[in-house]
C-alpha cells in the first residue's frame, strides 16, 4: 500500500512503510493502555 | 486509502528529527480541524437542547470533512502544512488497528466471512462492468484497468500498486485517481442519505459502505456518518476488500505481461506478500488480544477512544486533500465511466447486502 521505499538505489537501510509505522504505533499505544500508563482517554 | 496524487510531498535527504518536525504543522492542522468539527457538533447539540430546538444531528465526521473541504478549496494548503496533512493515511491505519479492540474474533470471522463472500461477488461485478464501460467510452485499455481496480478493490492505493505492476502512464493513473477521489467525495454525502431513506440497519449499511465506497478513508467516513456501529462494520468490510489487493494486482500484471506490455512477475508469493496491506494483520492481532481478555473492559473503551481520535484526524485529512479544481482539471470521460460504474456497483452491492442482511440476520 504505502510506497515509502527509499529512492536512493544504493541505500539498503531497512525502512518502515506507513503500514509498519501504523501497526507499531497502535501496538505501542495498546501496550501503554494495558500497563496503565494511559488510563483514561476521553472522547 | 493510499497517498493520493494531490497532497504528496516527498521528504528526502533529511534527518529523522527534521522529518518529524516537518510533519508538526500539518498534523496540528488535522487535529485543529478534527477537534473543531467535534466542538461544533457538541455546541450545536447543546444549543438545540438548551433552546428546545429540533435540529438534525450533524456528526463531527461531516463537520470535519466540510471544514477541511472549505479550507483546501479556499485558502489552499500552504506548503508548510502539506507533509503533515499527508499523514492522514497513517492515522487511518493506526485507527483501524486500534479498532480491532472493538471486535471479538467471532465477530470478525462472522462479519468478515460474509464480507469476503460479498467482496468476491463485488469484484466480479466491478471488473466486468468497468471493462465494458471503458471499451464503450473508448478509454485506453490500461486506464480502464486502473479504473476497474480502483473501483473494485481499494481506491487510490490499488491504482498506485497496479500502475507500477502494469507499466501504466502517469497521466492514466492521475485520471483514475482523480475519478475515484471525486466519486468518493460524492459517496460521502449520498450514501448516508440513501441508507436512512431505506432504513438500513447499522450492520447492513456498514457492509454496503465498505463494499461500495472505494477509498478506505472515505468508506470509513461514510460509515461513521451513519452511526458509530456502522462505521465499525464499514471498516471491517473495507479491510476485507483491501486484503484482496495483491491477488487483483497480480492477476492484471500477469494479463498485461502476457500481452507483452508489462514486465513478468517473478516470485508470485513474495509479490502477494509485498502488496498485502500489513495493517490488516495488526487489526487481527489486536482483535485476538481483545478476544482472549488481554484488555479489561475499561481498557477496551480507552483503545476505542484512541481509535476515534485517529479517525478524527483522518476525516479532517479527507476534506483537506480534496481539491475540486484539481479534480475538475482531469477531464470528463474517465469521470463519466467511473460515475456510471460506481452507481451500478452501488446498486448491485446494495442488492447483495439486502439479501445477505435477510439471510444472515444482520
Amino acid at each position: 500500500m504505502s510506497q515509502e521505499v527509499n529512492n536512493s538505489e544504493h541505500e539498503t537501510r531497512f525502512k518502515l512503510t506507513t503500514d509498519g509505522w501504523a501497526v507499531l504505533v497502535a501496538l505501542a499505544l495498546a501496550l501503554l493502555v494495558r500497563i496503565g500508563i494511559i488510563h483514561r482517554v476521553p472522547w | 486509502m493510499a497517498q493520493g496524487s494531490l497532497v504528496l510531498p516527498r521528504i528526502q535527504t533529511l534527518r529523522p528529527a527534521s522529518k518529524l518536525l516537518q510533519l508538526v504543522p500539518g498534523v496540528l492542522l488535522l487535529a485543529a480541524i478534527g477537534w473543531l468539527g467535534k466542538f461544533i457538533e457538541q455546541s450545536v447539540n447543546a444549543y438545540a437542547k438548551a433552546h428546545h430546538l429540533h435540529v438534525p444531528n450533524i456528526e463531527y465526521v461531516l463537520w470535519a470533512i466540510l471544514l477541511g473541504l472549505a479550507f483546501s478549496n479556499t485558502v489552499g494548503i500552504p506548503a508548510l502544512f502539506q507533509p503533515g496533512v499527508a499523514t492522514y493515511e497513517f492515522f487511518l491505519k493506526t485507527g483501524i488497528v486500534l479498532l480491532g479492540a472493538r471486535f471479538l474474533l467471532g465477530d470478525v470471522l462472522k462479519l468478515g466471512g460474509v464480507s469476503l463472500g460479498l467482496v468476491v461477488l463485488e469484484l466480479a461485478v466491478a471488473f466486468t462492468l468497468m471493462t465494458f464501460l471503458g471499451k464503450w467510452f473508448g478509454l485506453k485499455p490500461k486506464l480502464t484497468t486502473l479504473l476497474a481496480v480502483g473501483s473494485a478493490v481499494c481506491g487510490v492505493s490499488a491504482i498506485i500498486a497496479t500502475k507500477g505492476a502494469i507499466d501504466a502512464d502517469d497521466e492514466d493513473s492521475s485520471y483514475a485517481i482523480a475519478a475515484i477521489l471525486a466519486l468518493g467525495a460524492i459517496a460521502l454525502f449520498t450514501f448516508p442519505l440513501i441508507g436512512h431513506w431505506l432504513h438500513l440497519s447499522d450492520r447492513a449499511y456498514g457492509l454496503w459502505a465498505g463494499l461500495a465506497v472505494d477509498n478506505t478513508a472515505e468508506a470509513s467516513a461514510a460509515g461513521a456518518l451513519y452511526s458509530d456501529a456502522a462505521g465499525k462494520v464499514a471498516v471491517l468490510a473495507k479491510t476485507t476488500r483491501n486484503a484482496m489487493i495483491g491477488f487483483v494486482v497480480l492477476g492484471y500484471a500477469i494479463y498485461w505481461a502476457s500481452q507483452g506490455q508489462a514486465k513478468r512477475i517473478e516470485g508470485k508469493l513474495s509479490f502477494l506478500w509485498q502488496k498485502f496491506p500489513k495493517f490488516v494483520l495488526g487489526f487481527l492481532l489486536v482483535s485476538v488480544l481483545a478476544s482472549v481478555s488481554f484488555f479489561s473492559k475499561e481498557q477496551i473503551g480507552n483503545l476505542a477512544n484512541l481509535s476515534r481520535w485517529a479517525f478524527l484526524l483522518t476525516f479532517a485529512g479527507v476534506g483537506l486533500r480534496t481539491n475540486f479544481k484539481e479534480l475538475k482539471a482531469q477531464g470528463l470521460r474517465p469521470f463519466a465511466v467511473g460515475a456510471i460504474g460506481e452507481i451500478a456497483i452501488a446498486v448491485v452491492t446494495l442488492g447483495m447486502v439486502l439479501v445477505a442482511a435477510k439471510v444472515f440476520l444482520l
